[in-house]
């Protein structure tokens, strides 16, 4: 009897983790996740977190060192650098969330179309995205802020659309195996349209590395937009953006580094929690790229 | 290795084309009226004196008209004049180019001294501690922004040891840019390499050169290091973009002279000549290199050569 509880059927033993549950499971996707949760939570909770007002000038004597009254000092008009990297959170997730929204409905849009028609419009669209590839996301980004103008909002549709061709790339590679593949041509021959084809065959088959694509794009998005607010292109003040406080503190580094130091350590822990989150999604959901 | 090598130029050709294109539109998308906006900060300037910056600029032509004029000047090296100061732009960006260049391939070198070896070794050591160590500080490496790594070499090296200048220019001066530069992507670099030389030591034939007993110092060096090569001379191209990238950034950290800091000042004074002839001539830099490493590509993978 105990013999036969001990060997339990093989399948039962085998069965497959859920996703979040093969993510914990790494080191890495644990730390990230909980990295992530705590950014999120302090996004959310800034208000109540946060013991000043982040545009509040004088809340302290300006250049305060860190200590009992400002955890994180002052800045040089005394604005409290906690409150200010607090509320810069929900600024950096929410560039982060529309640049790759913006990323990921246009390339998915673009790669899909093109594997999925095939033809002149799949030549038109990855020649195009070849061309657009090779002007580099840096530059494109650059474009559209020298057209629009330097602001948050424009920095965060320039970041988004800069990265376009690299999710077109990756959606229409993905979707170029999909499309080979028997199942595919069933449907076809089932009289499925372009419309069902493409978003219930395609879509929930390419969404899995898009998903991979976007957490990595998030820090890639992240960063791009805090050059943009620290060459001025971005956020513009009094905004809490962590790249705009990292060129405003610049002035003061030999009285206050404390400017320096703080944003950019945000700026980095963010960055890494989402690196280190989309690599470990992408080991749960692809088994043979573990340690890759 | 003939037609490999047409099929890239004429791409880059292409994306040149289109540069120039997207560069006559540029103007056209601002929105409002692009000469009001540029001359909006030079005060005293009458309706009349508008129209005839207008017309100097050919703005007041049909769009193909002006793209054929812009294309025209270009072939004779004209990009116009700044908006301040009536300077030629050509000559502008052509004085400020070999700067960047400098920086991007100096960091491009400090990069790929030290990514290439940690990258190697990483793989070589797989799954050891070694490894993990490598790979962690690689994924910190690319976490940190290199406009904050900037920022904390200058502080560190410049204002507080006092070794090296804060900014300016000459050969002391390059260094802490190209630091900056080089160690963001040193990161990048070695998680490249890593995993190029990973693929090659599953293949088939080391499996073999493992098992007829040759040592395993030559397995590495003259079958894993040169099959794994290739893929990261490919990947140099994509570094490079990064570091002509990235070296916008630093240069205005480090108030380094070269055509990314020029572009920034033109954005904010909304110089658009300055900003179209950057555009291209960046554009440009990025097309002749990438072809540059696809020609070396193609003398070192036997495969492309012999086709």
């Amino acid at each position: 009897m105990a013999d036969i509880a001990r060997t339990a059927p093989p399948e039962t033993r085998r069965k497959a983790r859920p996703l979040w549950l093969r993510i914990l499971r790494n080191p890495g996707g644990a730390i990230g996740a909980a990295l992530v949760l705590a950014l999120v939570l302090s996004a959310l909770s800034a208000p109540w977190l946060a013991p000043f007002d982040p545009t509040k000038m004088a809340a302290g004597r300006p250049l305060t060192a860190p200590g009992a009254a400002h955890l994180l000092g002052t800045d040089e008009l005394g604005r409290d650098v906690l409150s200010r990297i607090l509320f810069g959170a929900r600024l950096t997730l929410q560039i982060g969330a529309i640049a790759v929204g913006i990323s990921l409905v246009l390339g998915l849009v673009t790669g899909l179309s093109a594997a999925h028609f095939g033809g002149w419009p799949e030549r038109i669209l990855m020649r195009a995205t070849d061309v657009l590839f090779s002007f580099t996301e840096t530059l494109i980004a650059l474009a559209f802020v020298a057209v629009l103008g330097p602001s948050l909002t424009n920095a965060m549709v320039a970041v988004g659309v800069a990265a376009v061709p690299f999710y077109a790339r990756t959606a229409y590679a993905t979707a170029l195996g999909e499309v080979a593949k028997p199942y595919y041509e069933g449907a076809i021959a089932a009289g499925a349209g372009h419309m069902r084809l493409i978003l219930r065959h395609l879509l929930p088959n390419v969404l899995p590395t898009m998903i991979v694509v976007a957490t990595l794009g998030l820090s890639n998005a992240i960063l791009a937009a805090a050059a943009l607010g620290f060459l001025g292109l971005g956020a513009q003040p009094p905004q809490p953006e962590w790249g705009y406080m990292l060129s405003a503190g610049r002035d003061f580094m030999n009285r206050a580094p404390w400017l320096m130091l703080y944003p950019g350590l945000a700026i980095a822990l963010t960055v890494f929690a989402f690196n280190i989150l989309g690599d470990a999604l992408r080991e749960a959901l692809d088994p043979r790229s573990e340690g890759r | 290795m003939l037609s490999y090598l047409s099929k890239r130029l004429a791409m880059g050709l292409a994306t040149i084309l289109i540069a120039t294109v997207a560069v006559t539109l540029l103007i056209h998308l601002v929105p409002g009226d692009p000469v009001q906006i540029m001359y909006a900060q030079s005060q005293g300037t009458t309706p009349e004196q508008l129209e005839e910056i207008r017309a100097r600029l050919g703005l007041d032509q049909p769009i193909i008209v002006q793209y054929v004029q812009y294309l025209g000047r270009l072939l004779q090296g004209d990009m116009g004049v700044t908006i301040r100061g009536q300077q030629p732009v050509a000559d502008l960006l052509m004085a400020r180019l070999p700067n960047t260049l400098l920086l991007a391939f100096s960091a491009m070198a400090i990069a790929v001294a030290i990514g290439l070896p940690a990258g190697f070794w990483a793989a070589y050591k797989r799954g050891t501690w070694v490894d993990s160590a490598v790979m962690m500080t690689a994924i910190a490496g690319v976490s940190i922004p290199h406009f904050w790594l900037g920022l904390v070499l200058m502080f560190w090296f410049a204002v507080d040891l006092g070794w090296l200048p804060v900014a300016g220019g000459g050969p002391l001066a390059l260094v802490l840019p190209a630091m900056t530069l080089g160690l963001s992507n040193a990161a990048i670099v070695a998680r490249m390499t890593r995993s190029s030389m990973i693929d090659v030591m599953e293949q088939d034939f080391v499996r073999t050169a493992n098992a007829k007993g040759l040592p395993k110092a030559v397995v590495q060096s003259r079958h894993v290091l040169r099959s794994g090569l290739i893929p990261v001379v490919t990947m140099m191209g994509l570094q490079f973009t990064y570091m002509m990238g990235g070296a916008i950034v630093v240069e205005n950290i480090f108030a380094w002279n070269g055509i990314g800091r020029l572009a920034i000042e033109a954005i904010f004074q909304r110089d658009y000549p300055v900003i179209q002839g950057f555009i291209l001539v960046f554009a440009t830099t990025v097309v002749v290199v990438m072809f540059l490493l696809d020609l070396v590509y193609a003398l070192l993978d036997p495969r492309i050569r012999r086709s």
